[in-house]
């Protein structure tokens, strides 16, 4: 009962603040928080158990097409385009994971790099399948069980997605295999000599958090209601990396942090840089890196215990 | 067979142009072990270098070549010093400097896509517009000055680890980093040295392709995978491995694009076929480090 009533808290808070929103702020709001999903599965990639990769956004990508055209050029039902969405995700995390991982190195970086590259050039060249470079429009999401779900209802389904998403991690993190993930960051020989599988607890971490992205990108398909390539291309992968380098790597509310932060900074810097916050981004990740290599969080430590 | 052999100069040109990107990776992993993702950037530079010395300002295709190449060795010197030697230096984990220099690549681009507009800019050929025959191998002046360079600076290159001393040094510290410095080798000399040889090596690829595709701040990343996948299919021990591996990833490209019934978009998903089979396959490379 307790269980519940800890996860509850933040789901009807998170989703009370929607309906005193107005419908732009919703927008925004709804973006943030998908963001918030996609870092907290990315902290647990790159922060917990090590691996740099470029293909979380792709998977986000993944995601959002693939329910949107099981659905409505393949008119399945619902529940069977999310389920097809998910192992659609998974198999393609597997043919990516499993030759990339097999090595010491940053193998899995290039190889995802190259895939997100792929990802976007598949699109655009996929014809009448993914609407090519003007991509699918003009759809919504269907009802279920004879209801519309809209308006801030939908971003209490968002906010539902992250507590989700974080419940999981958050689970996976204190159980025997969120410890093997940090025993493979840290050390992989020492990780090997007490019994972890190395390989297999990449592939997996890997896998897992492209699902948990791929399902994000399920919900965003119904956000703005039309995919196209540009949303998906790489300079969102690197973004979801800078946010979990700048905001703490390996600590949940560093992924937070930084996610918010980084989303919500372009709005604040756009009358000052214009369209070049990234150049600020590009600026906030290396001062992190070379002046405090735990992020935003790692500062907030510091403030609050000076030692 | 015609066919084929019109193909084979165009293909030995752009797989000049991935092994020179390959080198340029390799030169830094040899020594420090960081596999550096701004390879593609500062080929990027490097080409709009050549359109601002080249195009704009006019000047002969030799000085503007030179002038670009040792403002790429210093690019290199100076990216060493910012975001590596300080990381180095306190001996953060190997991950710190290549995520540090992938706040690198993001300000490289950004810096160019500020200062120069967005559509897609020209750079001119070394020699013109013009075909060379030899019998029944035929193609354009630039890609035969491609093949021309390449070879030229490999050479170079593996005589400098072949035959002085400073290529030695290289050498051992690339064998093993500890016992190197204890044998009085300045490790942050040979690392400075690298990252500007680097620089030098993915800015002469950048500048000798940029006549084909144009100056673009989005093209360092397309570069960038390639390079890669040359380095992988070659293998990281040796410095012929760079050039053979780039000219495989080339034909097997520009072959894909001529004879499979699929768009040419999607040859840019061979890289990512290689990359995958190679490390299943031949983890390696097909030339392995001499012992």
């Amino acid at each position: 009962m307790s269980v519940i009533a800890r996860w509850l808290g933040p789901v009807l808070l998170l989703s009370g603040a929607a309906f005193l929103l107005s419908d732009y702020h919703n927008d925004v709001y709804r973006k943030m928080l998908l963001w918030v999903a996609l870092a907290l599965g990315y902290n647990f990639l790159f922060g917990i158990c090590g691996q740099v990769a470029f293909s979380h956004f792709a998977f986000y990508g993944i995601g959002a097409y693939s329910v949107v055209i099981l659905l409505f050029q393949f008119h399945l039902p619902l529940p069977l385009a999310i389920v097809l969405g998910v192992v659609i995700c998974v198999l393609v995390a597997l043919a990516v994971a499993i030759p990339s991982t097999r090595l010491e190195g940053f193998y899995l970086a290039l190889a995802t790099l190259a895939l997100a590259q792929l990802f976007v050039v598949v699109l655009n060249e996929g014809g009448a399948l993914t609407g090519g470079t003007s991509g699918i429009a003009n759809y919504r999401l269907p009802d279920i069980f004879g209801v519309r779900i809209r308006g801030p209802w939908f971003t209490a389904v968002i906010v539902l997605l992250v507590v989700g998403t974080y419940a999981v991690l958050w689970r996976l993190d204190r159980s025997w295999f969120g410890r093997a993930c940090r025993a493979v960051r840290d050390n992989p020989e020492a990780a090997a000599a007490m019994g972890v599988n190395v390989a297999r607890t990449k592939v997996i971490a890997f896998t897992l958090t492209s699902a948990l992205a791929g399902i994000a990108g399920m919900v965003y398909a119904f956000v703005d209601n039309t995919v196209n390539p540009p949303i998906f291309g790489i300079d969102n992968a690197f973004l979801l990396l800078f946010m979990v380098i700048v905001g703490g790597a390996g600590r949940h509310a560093g992924a937070v942090i930084g996610a918010v932060l980084l989303f919500l900074l372009p709005f604040w810097l756009s009358p000052v840089v214009g369209h070049h916050h990234v150049l600020v981004f590009g600026v906030l990740v290396l001062a992190a890196i070379l002046l405090q290599p735990r992020g935003l969080i790692g500062l907030f430590d510091f403030a609050k215990k000076p030692s | 067979m015609q066919d084929f052999l019109e193909l084979a100069v165009g293909a030995a040109a752009s797989g000049c142009v991935y092994g020179l990107l390959a080198l340029a990776y390799l030169l830094m992993i040899r020594p420090t072990g960081i596999i550096n993702f701004a390879v593609g950037e500062w080929a990027m530079v490097a080409a709009f270098g050549g359109f601002l010395l080249l195009s704009k300002l006019e000047w002969p295709y030799p000085l503007g070549m030179a002038a670009v190449l040792g403002f790429m060795l210093l690019v290199g010197w100076a990216t060493e010093r910012i975001a590596v030697r300080p990381l180095v230096a306190r001996g953060a984990p190997l991950i710190a400097p290549i995520l540090a220099l992938l706040g690198m690549l993001v300000i490289f681009r950004e810096i160019v896509s500020i200062s120069f507009p967005p559509d897609p800019h020209p750079v001119p050929y070394a020699f013109g517009i013009g075909r060379l025959d030899f019998g029944l191998l035929g193609g354009s002046y630039q890609s035969f000055f491609i093949i021309g360079v390449t070879l030229l600076v490999f050479a170079a290159t593996w005589l400098f680890f072949e035959r002085t001393l400073a290529g030695r040094m290289f050498e051992a510290v690339a064998l093993h980093r500890r016992a190197a410095a204890l044998m009085g080798i300045n490790l942050f000399r040979v690392t400075a040295l690298s990252f500007a040889g680097g620089a030098g090596a993915a800015g002469l690829a950048g500048l000798l392709v940029s006549p084909n595709i144009s100056a673009h701040y989005q093209m360092g990343v397309p570069l960038a995978i390639q390079g890669f996948t040359a380095l992988v299919i070659g293998g990281v021990g040796r410095v012929e491995g760079a050039l053979l591996g780039g000219l495989l990833l080339a034909f097997a490209e520009q072959l894909t694009v001529r004879y499979a019934p699929i768009p040419s978009g999607f040859a840019q998903g061979v890289p990512l076929l290689f990359l995958m089979v190679f490390l299943l396959v031949r983890p390696t490379g097909l030339l392995k480090a001499r012992a």
